[in-house]
């Protein structure tokens, strides 16, 4: 059963909300990020499907497959903003967004915007980041996002300028559009924003047998207690955790949180989630290649905490609706990707595929 | 018995340094004996908390400000973090750490089963059982485990109402297995008349008078004492003349604290002034 399971806990807030990143980044909230400028989404996978809001992102996770050899693939959680849709469940996507597997191509074949492979991320899931350094490799790292995107940004001047120069010189002026970053769409309300950085979850049972130096104090009681030694606590047997208010697995819930009480989110490719209750929705078939879906990752509660807190203040915000215990993402297990190029996997363009999120509430509101 | 004695002691004095926890402190020299039970000294931890519940949210936010406010709308209470934050003066105590024995095919299978109880001998009790592997893991989880239990205790008088309310309000009866406690109304300065066990928990309750007479198989003190807690439990569920006034609901804080009608909740939504529960 052992399985790694690896947690996002929360970095540095972002300086502004709606600054860019590349996809190769792991954060909550802000604006997503997709991997080229034009991915070719029907606006109603962007769109509540209770509303018709825009849907603003909750987390975006980079999420590559080692053992089927994709390493483009990103995960984005969408919510609708509103503060009515919200605790419902069908105002929630799940959207996985990778590039065809089989070929690995340079990107810059029809992405104007130069975008090179980031930098390598601190997101890289399998690394085993020691809790105590993180905080100043993802600093570093940061500011090596900052610079690829100061560098893209360059390199998209550069770019379009050439582009001008180069019609001017070709005998058919085509008139090519010049792809430039979109301007941040300030209509759609975002999250707060701030980065993840990953840690390996280490869980055992805690035995501490500290040394039997502080004795003094227990002395006294225990021969206290000696005197009653004709009382016999007979027949008793083992017992499961019980609360008034909680019951078994939430206490198991709660117990491995408290291990990492700023767990933003667990993954575990084709793992087992942790569950909150007892109650689980069946995940179904990916709708595209019919194979069934298996749970990857699970946002937590300390992920809305810490939305909450941020958004303290504003009125209209949606996380402060929200009730949740955790959501659990459940994608397809083979990583289908839904469309290819003339049926044959090209490796040149982005897929888009919608997968399954089942919530968890905390039923007591 | 000496030697198991022994034992417990080693691995309970392990256990302070264990209840560090992985937020790096180890012996915190502030906690005084075990008799008065572990107090304050929480509050770096408590400020860690991050809760997960919406009610621990609130709570942390400080918009309860009172466990009553809890108590009156029945929330349950899934984080121990709530109880430590909303009753501060809580101490606990080990009552007693058994080994529960499995019988496998490789043996026995030995774990230990701790009793803890909690209270701030003003009115709030826990009681919390837990069996563990291991000494120091059993008597961490009872302890979550009582706080979690925190019920509220009636307390009235047995003849005058002068001064504070001393003794339970009726006679009372609680139940576990085959041990039932009852509980009826002393005079001032009669103590607490009750076996050595759960003479403990009315301790923690903050009864300071009360004749207890108890029936059943009392050997099994596991069911002794939780006999006596679900007693406690009941001096609330009792309906006495006081309560014969129609009640005025109150606004859950759910709906208190939130700015829309989100989701519609099982309780009504009349407001109006809250109603005092007096001894």
């Amino acid at each position: 059963m052992a399985e790694e399971v690896h947690l996002g806990l929360p970095g540095p807030w972002a300086a502004d909300y709606r600054e860019k990143a590349d996809h190769y980044t792991t954060k909550i909230g802000g604006v997503p990020d997709w991997p080229t400028g034009d991915m070719g989404i029907k606006p109603e996978m962007l769109q509540c499907s209770l509303c018709g809001t825009k849907l603003c992102l909750v987390a975006q996770v980079y999420a590559p497959v080692v053992k089927l050899n994709i390493e483009e693939r990103i995960i984005y959680v969408l919510v609708c903003p509103t503060p009515e849709c919200g605790p419902r469940p069908q105002s929630w996507k799940v959207l996985r967004v990778q590039k065809c597997r089989n070929v690995e191509q340079t990107e810059g074949d029809g992405d104007e915007l130069g975008q090179g492979t980031g930098p390598s991320s601190t997101s890289v899931p399998e690394e085993q980041i020691d809790k105590n350094k993180s905080h100043d490799i993802n600093d570093d790292d940061f500011d090596l996002d900052a610079l690829a995107e100061a560098l893209e940004q360059a390199a998209t001047l550069a770019s379009n300028s050439k582009k001008k120069n180069k019609s001017k010189c070709a005998n058919a002026p085509i008139e090519r559009p010049v792809l430039k970053e979109k301007p941040a769409d300030l209509s759609i309300p975002v999250l707060p924003c701030f980065y993840i950085y990953y840690d390996k979850e280490q869980y055992r049972v805690k035995g501490a047998v500290g040394s039997s130096s502080n004795e003094f104090p227990l002395d006294k009681e225990m021969t206290d207690t000696g005197n009653y030694e004709e009382e016999k606590w007979d027949g008793e047997k083992y017992e499961y955790d019980k609360a008034i208010g909680a019951d078994r697995t939430f206490l198991k819930f709660k117990k491995r949180l408290d291990a990492y009480p700023e767990q933003c989110f667990r993954y575990s490719y084709g793992g087992k989630p942790l569950l909150a209750a007892t109650k689980v929705q069946d995940a179904g078939t990916c709708r595209f290649c019919g194979s069934p879906r298996q749970y990857e990752l699970q946002l937590m509660s300390p992920l809305l905490y810490f939305l909450h807190e941020a958004g303290k203040g504003s009125s209209n915000y949606g996380p402060s609706n929200w009730t949740w215990l955790t959501l659990i993402v459940y994608t397809c297990s083979k990583s289908c990707c839904p469309s290819s190029c003339g049926g044959r996997p090209c490796g040149c363009c982005w897929d888009v595929a919608e997968e399954e999120i089942t919530i968890q509430e905390d039923e007591a509101v | 018995m000496a030697d198991r004695g022994g034992e417990r002691g080693g691995e309970r004095g392990g256990e302070r340094g264990g209840f560090g926890r992985g937020f790096g402190r180890g012996g915190r020299g502030d906690r005084g004996g075990r008799r008065g039970g572990r107090r304050g000294g929480r509050q770096q931890e408590e400020e860690k908390w991050v809760p997960v519940t919406k009610l621990g949210r609130l709570v942390r936010e400080g918009k309860i400000h009172k466990i009553e406010e809890i108590y009156l709308h029945s929330l349950p209470v899934k984080e121990h973090q709530i109880i430590e934050l909303l009753v501060p003066g809580l101490k606990d105590e080990v009552m007693k750490i058994t080994p529960v024995q499995k019988q496998t095919r490789a043996g026995q299978r030995t774990r230990f089963k701790a009793f803890v109880v909690v209270g701030d001998c003003d009115g709030h009790v826990g009681l919390g059982v837990k069996c563990a592997k291991e000494v120091a893991t059993a008597i961490r989880g009872a302890i979550i485990l009582a706080k979690l239990s925190v019920v509220p205790v009636r307390r009235g008088y047995w003849g005058n109402k002068i001064g504070q309310p001393h003794t339970v309000p009726c006679k009372v009866t609680g139940k576990c297995g085959s041990v039932t406690v009852r509980m009826v109304p002393a005079p001032r300065g009669s103590g607490i008349v009750a076996a050595r066990v759960p003479k403990k928990v009315l301790q923690f309750a903050g009864i300071e008078d009360v004749f207890t007479s108890s029936r059943g198989s009392t050997k099994t003190l596991g069911n002794f004492v939780k006999a006596t807690f679900d007693c406690l439990m009941k001096t609330y569920g009792f309906l006495t003349p006081e309560f014969w006034d129609e009640t005025r609901y109150v606004k859950t804080p759910f709906q208190e604290f939130t700015d829309l009608l989100a989701k519609p909740t099982k309780g009504l939504v009349i407001e109006a002034t809250v109603e005092t529960v007096e001894a």
